[in-house]
């Protein structure tokens, strides 16, 4: 009898306390706390800590300039996924456990993002990818998913409307490998060059694919030759990137060749040589510090006041992004209810500036005008912005 | 025609390929009725050695020797280091077992395939390894609007200068005739005197020397060289052999050019997607048609 008089008081105690704690957070106006599912530790855990620190900075920015709902600051959670899917569907089970948590940032690669958005849907809870970008993660029909990097084939409407514009080129010829990924870039490519082929502006001269893993391009390379191409466009990955331009100019193709953003690197470079890998040009999400907007200059000034540098990868600053999107989706409409936020981002954001440009989405959650640039491989065989 | 004559050539080029290394599986299967499945990776093996050696000696090369002399040091110490390899695996993996049989002969034989594919990825890594630009001719020319490279050309006249000098030794000397009678019956070949360790020894150094060199021109021809390489070529040049009729030497020369012409050839004026399966279409054709391949001689089983 004396022991459940004991738990009792205990209880009683514990409560009255809780309550006390409550009150004193309300008075404070308790913060908005936004989530961030990312790759803390594990391969990727140097993308993990930079989205981390982008988001810390966007959250300080926003707290510096007022927060939110009249006051509320901006909160970050970190539910780390290890970049597996297996972490990763624990990681969003974390975070959506806990009750505070309004949205969530998650997350970084395709593969986890997959399954722990499924969580988030069943659960009815607002996420925004930031860095992955494999195509089929916005055709599932998700209502409450979202991102803010572009899509493995969204630098293919890039390609379209920057090729023919600036190169100046009409005859295009068009190379994949028929991976889920180079296909993707090139269908949609083919499908954005229409309107300019309809109208007679610019013609699909080749499209064909090659096998990859193939060492010996000559046949396709002869054909592609005969058709007379201004550009050539090849969405694969870089071993075969390397051999087609090699052998491309041994059989006398001098156009200019454009490769995907899985199709130029360091091994592109070495294996072609720098005298057949300069020049060759590669469509790119933008590094940080060639982000143009003056909300991009604001930012990365704030993260290198307190973190020395830059991020060094395309990706973490997507992050910050989708935090701020977020954010503005919660202080506009006043709410915290995920279906007000799903519903307000999906129709209602259009043209927000943000770190990586203007911020909207389509009805599927992808986001809209991903920026892409053009880069060149210069002398030295490094990276550089093309500007004509 | 100008396309014609520009896929003949290629076809030509990896044609020679493919007869290089079709001969090391001709040979080995004329004397020991054995499919070294190995040859494949002992070409990859032959084309990481060369890689290595260009890249060592990549300053010494290019100021010293100049590019054919490197070309060369390194062909001629790929082929001795291959050659040197295939001697060994004849020791441990075959000889121990040959009195068992043919079968778990080519299952050992499959197992040194593995095992050096793999050994070549601890040594070398995962990774695509590029033979440096610096130590490969990289002059192009055009002849009568035919796109050629010089080192097509150099690759083309060193291949056919191997398998003349090889169809000389097999078919017109007393050593050559001596490998043709172990190839045609070993026991009697046994019992005129010949020493079939000899021979054994010989062919297992020459195969796969001649795939090393192979594998050096391969790795200048793409400069893209990768540790499972060797199981394509290998099984491309098996087709060869089988096209130009096992355990028959001029057979496999004639199986290999063939084949690389036909797979260009097919490509070219079919679809390239279907490349490969040009290839082994041939195989089953030949082996539904005339088993005993183009220039292999009809043997009577014996019972």
């Amino acid at each position: 009898m004396k022991r459940i008089k004991f738990l009792l008081f205990v209880s009683v105690l514990v409560l009255a306390l809780g309550v006390a704690s409550l009150g004193v957070m309300a008075a404070d106006k308790p913060p908005v706390v936004i989530g961030l599912q990312g790759p803390i530790t594990g391969a990727w855990a140097y993308e993990g800590e930079m989205a981390k620190q982008c988001c810390e900075i966007a959250a300080q920015l926003i707290n510096e300039s007022g927060g939110i709902l009249g006051g509320r600051m901006v909160e970050v959670r970190i539910a780390d996924d290890a970049c597996e899917p297996k972490a990763g569907a624990l990681a969003a089970m974390k975070l959506i456990s806990q009750k505070d948590v309004v949205a969530s940032v998650s997350t970084y690669g395709s593969s986890v993002c997959e399954p722990a958005s499924n969580l988030y849907e069943k659960f009815k809870k607002v996420n925004i990818a930031y860095g992955a970008t494999a195509v089929r993660l916005t055709e599932r029909g998700l209502k409450y998913y979202f991102r803010t990097c572009g899509r493995d084939d969204s630098q293919g409407i890039f390609f379209a409307e920057y090729v023919p514009r600036v190169f100046g080129a009409k005859r295009i010829a068009i190379m994949h490998d028929n991976t889920t990924f180079a296909l993707g870039v090139a269908e949609e490519t083919k499908k954005a060059l229409q309107p300019k082929v309809d109208a007679g502006e610019v013609e699909i001269v080749y499209y064909d694919a090659i096998t990859p893993g193939e060492k010996d391009f000559s046949v396709p390379l002869t054909k592609v030759r005969e058709t007379h191409p201004d550009v050539l466009y090849f969405t694969g990955y870089y071993p075969e990137a390397a051999l087609i331009v090699s052998q491309a100019r041994d059989i006398g193709i001098d156009c200019p060749f454009v490769g995907g953003n899985a199709a130029i690197n360091d091994e592109f470079v070495k294996i072609a040589g720098i005298e057949k890998a300069k020049g060759c040009f590669m469509t790119q999400e933008p590094m940080p510090a060639e982000l143009p907007y003056p909300e991009s200059k604001v930012f990365l000034d704030a993260y290198k006041a307190k973190y020395g540098e830059i991020p060094s990868s395309p990706w973490p600053v997507y992050a910050a992004d989708a935090l701020n999107i977020i954010a503005y989706a919660i202080d506009k409409t006043g709410s915290t209810d995920s279906d007000v936020l799903a519903e307000y981002l999906r129709n209602e954001v259009d043209g927000v500036p943000g770190v990586t440009g203007k911020i909207g989405f389509t009805e599927n959650g992808d986001r809209e005008g991903v920026p892409y640039l053009m880069y060149v491989v210069n002398e030295e065989g490094n990276f550089e912005v093309y500007k004509k | 025609m100008r396309i014609f004559l520009e896929q003949m050539l290629n076809g030509l080029t990896i044609g020679s390929f493919y007869a290089l290394i079709a001969l090391g599986y001709s040979m080995v299967y004329g004397v020991m009725k054995l499919i070294n499945f190995a040859h494949g990776d002992l070409f990859a093996l032959g084309s990481y050695l060369g890689f290595t050696l260009l890249v060592w000696g990549n300053a010494y090369v290019t100021s010293h020797v100049g590019l054919a002399g490197g070309m060369i040091a390194a062909m001629l110490i790929a082929a001795i280091g291959i050659g040197i390899a295939g001697i060994i695996i004849e020791r441990i993996a075959y000889r121990p077992i040959y009195s068992v049989g043919r079968l778990p002969a080519v299952v050992s034989a499959l197992g040194v395939s593995i095992f050096l594919e793999n050994i070549i990825m601890v040594i070398w890594g995962p990774r695509y390894q590029a033979y440096p630009v610096s130590v490969v001719p990289t002059l192009r020319f055009e002849i009568g609007g035919i796109h050629v490279t010089l080192l097509q050309i150099v690759i083309l006249i060193l291949s056919f200068v191997l398998l003349a000098v090889l169809y000389y030794i097999i078919q017109k000397t007393t050593f050559g005739a001596a490998i043709r009678a172990s190839a045609l019956d070993r026991d009697t070949a046994a019992l005129m005197g010949i020493n079939i360790e000899t021979i054994i020894f010989f062919i297992f150094a020459l195969g796969p020397a001649l795939g090393g060199t192979a594998g050096v021109m391969v790795g200048m021809y793409y400069r893209q060289i990768s540790f499972t390489m060797g199981w394509n070529y290998g099984l491309k040049a098996f087709t060869a052999t089988i096209l130009g009729g096992i355990g028959n030497i001029p057979g496999a020369m004639l199986g290999g050019l063939l084949l690389g012409v036909f797979e260009m050839l097919g490509s070219a004026y079919i679809s390239t997607a279907y490349k490969d399966v040009f290839v082994f279409l041939i195989l089953i054709l030949v082996l539904i048609f005339r088993p005993r391949g183009l220039l292999g001689e009809k043997v009577a089983e014996k019972v």
